[in-house]
């Protein structure tokens, strides 16, 4: 057990907070839901990130730190799903990556090359063309998107499915780990700026103890996140995702809350986080399908 | 960064488990489980003498004193491993995580002779005399007085909340030598000294483990001084940095948290309200131990300890409620003679979010030092 980073993670974790620097205002004139980061994304082609998780030096672990830091950029481009579960597909599938689960609009299934659909038990990928795909507006701040007709899949065998359950798991909660960290940063800055009755909104206790309650959840997050990369475990897996939701749940309501009509506009940019997490919130079954997984793999439960 | 322990750390907890195996017996949960009972207090001074024989009771103090420098790795796994046994050490682990060690930076060499051997060899308990009926979480505004007459301090005043002062040999005492923040001293009062009346707190933790301390002119001779005058605040910075870890409680809660999981199951109760309560409390419970990990290995590494210590802190006090929780809504029997290893434990599950400074103290300092939002007016 040792958490100092080593040169290589090291040298990553540096690499992606240069690049992620020159991305961390939203543009003003932006009033949207989802702040898609075409830029960002050429970059992180250009310069092979989105395959770190394949170099032995860096690994899944070093993958999600990545996808943690660039999480916590106002702007979205499918990372996640790319740097942690697309190593772990059986064969080469071209990135980047949809996900659709029980026929309903996914995240970045428009732009998608391989979409993973994923219907009770089954997990299935396909490579959709152009017009199998369409882009659907929505209040969730990724660009989401559904099929517009059954595509041609290919099955994937029981433990191959259990596999990419489980890196869509440590994805999903590697990428609430960057948003939650940036939401209450968001929520933080206001509480410190804003005054009402001749003292920053900071400065009373029943709105400070919240915010450290949400600061303290989001740190646990983060150290399940980056357990379940490196351990590649079925339950750290399933842990991750049920401390990400649950926390993320609470969370996403709480700093709205403190930045209080603020936190209605579509100017400040605190929705460009939350509403990803709402994202979050309801995939693989939301806590519910984490508990399962948990009660399977912490608990030896048969259900 | 790496999640593995390595051969030693592994051998270590082996050895732990083994020890645990060899020379707890089977029922000592059911026994003697418990805070600070009679029976207990005695169980932990046998079995922390075992422990020093073979080296597993303070492998982390310097050779000098009988351990053998081991690192804050070695410290936290043995806590753990103490803990989620229901820490048969009882009240010694204070003794071993902070008295000691304070005592070793701060005492005369007279005072170290007298304490630290003793404690090495698990025959000992201490109490701290810290809270009072009117300094609780503001701790800066006790009462009790030491006032120096000639080469004695006669010390009046009353301790509240005191835990182990019923079964302690000594107690580590705060008091006032002159007024303000800086006239709090540090004293080492043996509690069989004349002037000293100690009384049961009945607790809902249990039997023997809260008492209330009245110090009725007791005469202390000047070396019972441990520092100087008004260096309070000063051992206990270097006492806290010691115990900021705390104790591992989401290790004992995760281990009766499987045992009510495993209650439910034979009995055919675990069903979909139990299984999404039990994913949340064992996530949360994971939660703290890799928060509590992470200071360890900041302490492993020389580096400064802050304010995450309170974060990791509340995260366990938030499993340990979690845990708590599940069991009154899905085992509610254990709490009416069904299981008395779930019973202890929720009985001391309370303890988690008060003892050792108020959960909502360490909320305060999340707040201003980690997220550095502005100070409350005071």
């Amino acid at each position: 057990m040792d958490f100092e980073l080593t040169s290589d993670q090291e040298a990553l974790v540096s690499a992606i907070d240069k690049l992620a620097q020159r991305f961390e205002t939203k543009p003003t004139e932006f009033h949207g839901f989802a702040l898609v980061g075409r830029e960002l994304e050429e970059e992180l082609t250009e310069g092979q990130y989105f395959d770190v998780a394949r170099v032995p030096e860096l690994g899944p672990l070093a993958a999600a730190m990545a996808v943690e830091r660039l999480a916590r950029l106002p702007c979205t481009a499918e990372i996640a799903l790319s740097m942690l579960l697309r190593p772990h597909l059986p064969g080469e599938w071209p990135r980047p990556l949809g996900l659709i689960e029980g026929g309903r609009p996914g995240r970045f299934v428009a732009g998608a090359r391989t979409v993973i659909a994923i219907e009770g038990d089954s997990v299935r990928l396909a490579q959709p063309a152009a017009a199998e795909v369409e882009p659907v507006e929505s209040l969730l701040a990724y660009p989401m998107g559904r099929l517009r007709s059954g595509l041609t899949s290919t099955p994937l065998a029981g433990v191959e499915a259990a596999s990419v359950r489980k890196w869509l798991r440590v994805a999903l909660a590697a990428e609430a780990s960057g948003l939650l960290q940036a939401a209450v940063a968001s929520a933080v800055e206001h509480l410190t700026l804003r005054k009402q009755f001749g003292r920053p909104l900071g400065t009373f206790q029943a709105l400070r103890h919240r915010m450290a309650e949400c600061a303290v959840l989001a740190g646990g997050v983060r150290w399940l996140a980056l357990k379940a990369a490196a351990t590649a475990d079925d339950g750290d897996a399933a842990l991750a995702a049920m401390h990400a939701q649950e926390s993320a749940t609470r969370i996403v309501y709480d700093v709205h809350q403190m930045l209080a009509a603020m936190g209605m506009t579509l100017e400040h940019p605190l929705h460009l986080w939350t509403y990803r997490l709402k994202a979050l919130l309801a995939e693989l079954g939301g806590r519910g399908g984490q508990a399962m997984a948990v009660a399977r793999h912490c608990f030896g439960a048969s259900a | 960064m790496d999640f593995d322990w390595d051969p030693e750390q592994r051998a270590f907890r082996a050895a732990i488990r083994d020890f645990l195996s060899a020379h707890l017996p089977p029922d000592w949960e059911l026994q003697a489980h418990g805070p600070a009972s009679q029976l207990q207090s005695a169980f932990s001074k046998r079995f922390c003498g075992e422990l020093a024989r073979v080296g597993l009771l303070v492998p982390h103090w310097p050779k000098r004193w009988g351990g053998r420098d081991a690192d804050p790795w070695a410290a936290f796994i043995l806590a753990e491993e103490m803990w989620a046994a229901g820490e048969p050490r009882g009240g010694q682990y204070m003794n071993v995580n902070w008295i000691g060690p304070t005592l070793m930076r701060f005492g005369t060499e007279a005072q170290q002779q007298r304490y630290i051997p003793p404690m090495a060899r698990g025959e000992t308990i201490w109490c701290q005399g810290f809270s009072e009926p009117e300094a609780g979480s503001d701790l800066a505004s006790l009462r009790t007085r030491a006032e120096k007459e000639g080469a004695t301090y006669r010390i009046t005043g009353q301790k509240i909340w005191t835990s182990y002062a019923g079964h302690a040999d000594t107690c580590f005492l705060l008091a006032r030598t002159s007024a303000g923040k800086d006239g709090i001293s540090v004293f080492l009062l043996p509690m069989d000294t004349p002037g000293i009346i100690v009384r049961q707190i009945p607790s809902i933790i249990g039997e023997g483990d809260i008492h209330e301390v009245f110090l009725d002119g007791v005469a202390l001779p000047a070396d019972a001084l441990l520092g100087s005058e008004g260096q309070a605040w000063e051992i206990a910075r270097t006492a806290l940095s010691l115990e900021r870890v705390g104790i591992p409680r989401f290790a004992l809660a995760t281990r009766m948290l499987h045992r009510a999981v495993e209650t439910l199951k034979r009995g055919g109760r675990f069903g979909q309200g139990a299984v999404g309560q039990a994913g949340i409390a064992r996530a949360a419970c994971e939660a703290a131990r890799y928060y509590s990990y992470s200071i360890v290995d900041k302490r492993r590494h020389g580096k400064t300890v802050g304010p995450e210590a309170s974060a990791a802190r509340y995260a366990t006090v938030m499993a340990e409620k979690l845990v708590s929780e599940f069991v009154v809504e899905h085992v509610p029997e254990s709490l009416s003679g069904g299981d008395a290893m779930l019973l202890a434990h929720h009985q001391r599950a309370i303890v988690a979010g008060i003892a050792s400074g108020a959960a909502e103290i360490q909320l305060n300092l999340v707040a201003t030092e980690l997220l550095k939002l502005p100070r409350e007016p005071r």
